[in-house]
């Protein structure tokens, strides 16, 4: 009994320290939006946890190199609008073996003066994107595995 | 450890899905009954494993945890892992769908293969136990990397260099996880024996 109490600590001690971060997700994002004349970025692995140092790459419609750049310690890199541009825009970053994401601006986009209010929203849409999974996903995914085992327990009782 | 969507090319994905379908099928066939339960807590310990992110430096690891998976089940760490990948990107976008396939092989392989290699060692002597968990834990992430190195090869062309980046990044999770495992392991043996495929001594 005096062992398994060792062992229970123990465990308990490695699970408690884990989780030290808050930084929850592992996805890749960039979210781009136009101010003030400039293209924004800001990408991040979800939940602040910032991609730093990454390359980003902006190509046109034809797959034209239009911009290069690299994110600061915070996930961000800024750049003007590039002049006489008559395409989508198309933001690729790239943060390490297999971690890609794309953000697409379109034509309107581009040439719209946005509102505060645009921006609102915009930065609302960013923080949605960002957001920690929630409790109940994570709960809702252990019921559906719990779900799947008992119905494969089901499916092979019944060939037994 | 995911790879995102987009990046791999059709025959990549192509082959790592077929080979996804192959050792499912594998897998549910040498699930045993009485082990069902047992496929659906680690099923679900692997699917929050990838929640828990450790800050290292500058960088943030999170944990994968199948090496424990595939020490435990054996084959039937494929169904198990895609199962929680198929969650994982459906709840939380991690990875993606199309790239499922690939992310199974990668993941799910890897822990077939440490259930084979070093299942031998549990439950011969309490640092044996220990020291099979640690190896399965670690080899698990190590063999990933360099699948996830293969796969990314057709693309980035260097597979070298691509490998190396990976295995060095994925340094500290190969530690952490073989600790892990290795007291996951050594703690199940006593208070849970039923769950190791092996008779406790």
């Amino acid at each position: 009994m005096k062992i398994k109490m060792k062992y229970i600590v123990i465990l308990s001690f490695i699970l408690v320290l884990l989780p030290v971060s808050q930084a929850f997700a592992h996805r890749v994002i960039i979210f781009a939006w136009v101010e003030d004349g400039m293209i924004h970025t800001e990408s991040s692995f979800g939940s602040k946890s910032w991609a730093q140092n990454c390359s980003i790459t902006v190509v046109d419609e034809k797959n034209k190199v239009v911009r290069k750049g690299v994110t600061d310690r915070k996930g961000h890199y800024s750049f003007k609008i590039p002049e006489k541009i008559d395409s989508d825009l198309v933001l690729k970053l790239d943060a390490g073996p297999g971690h890609h994401a794309e953000w697409r601006l379109s034509k309107e986009e581009l040439i719209s003066t946005p509102s505060k209010k645009d921006i609102k929203k915009e930065m609302e849409k960013k923080e949605e994107l960002e957001k920690a999974p929630s409790v109940y996903k994570i709960i809702g995914g252990i019921f559906i595995i719990f779900l799947l085992g008992l119905s494969a327990k089901f499916l092979k009782r019944k060939k037994s | 450890m995911h790879i995102s969507e987009g990046i791999l090319s059709g025959p990549v994905l192509i082959s790592g899905a077929a080979m996804a379908v192959a050792g499912t099928a594998i897998g549910l066939k040498k699930i045993d009954y009485d082990r069902i339960v047992h496929v659906a807590i680690l099923s679900s310990a692997f699917f929050v494993a990838s929640l828990i992110h450790i800050n290292i430096g500058p960088s943030s690891v999170h944990l994968i945890l199948n090496g424990i998976v595939g020490l435990l089940l054996g084959f039937a760490a494929i169904p198990a892992i895609l199962t929680a990948l198929l969650l994982q990107s459906v709840f939380f976008q991690y990875g993606g769908l199309t790239a499922l396939g690939v992310n199974v092989v990668v993941m799910a392989f890897p822990a077939v293969m440490v259930h084979y290699l070093f299942l031998p060692m549990i439950g011969k002597s309490p640092k044996l136990t220990f020291l099979g968990g640690f190896l399965a834990g670690m080899f698990a992430i190590l063999i990933s990397s360099l699948l996830l190195g293969l796969a990314l090869w057709f693309t980035d062309k260097n597979f070298l260099e691509t490998s190396l980046t990976i295995i060095t990044a994925h340094i500290p999770v190969m530690i952490i996880e073989g600790i892990v495992t290795g007291f996951c392991v050594t703690f199940l043996l006593k208070v849970y024996p039923e769950i190791l495929p092996v008779k406790k001594k």
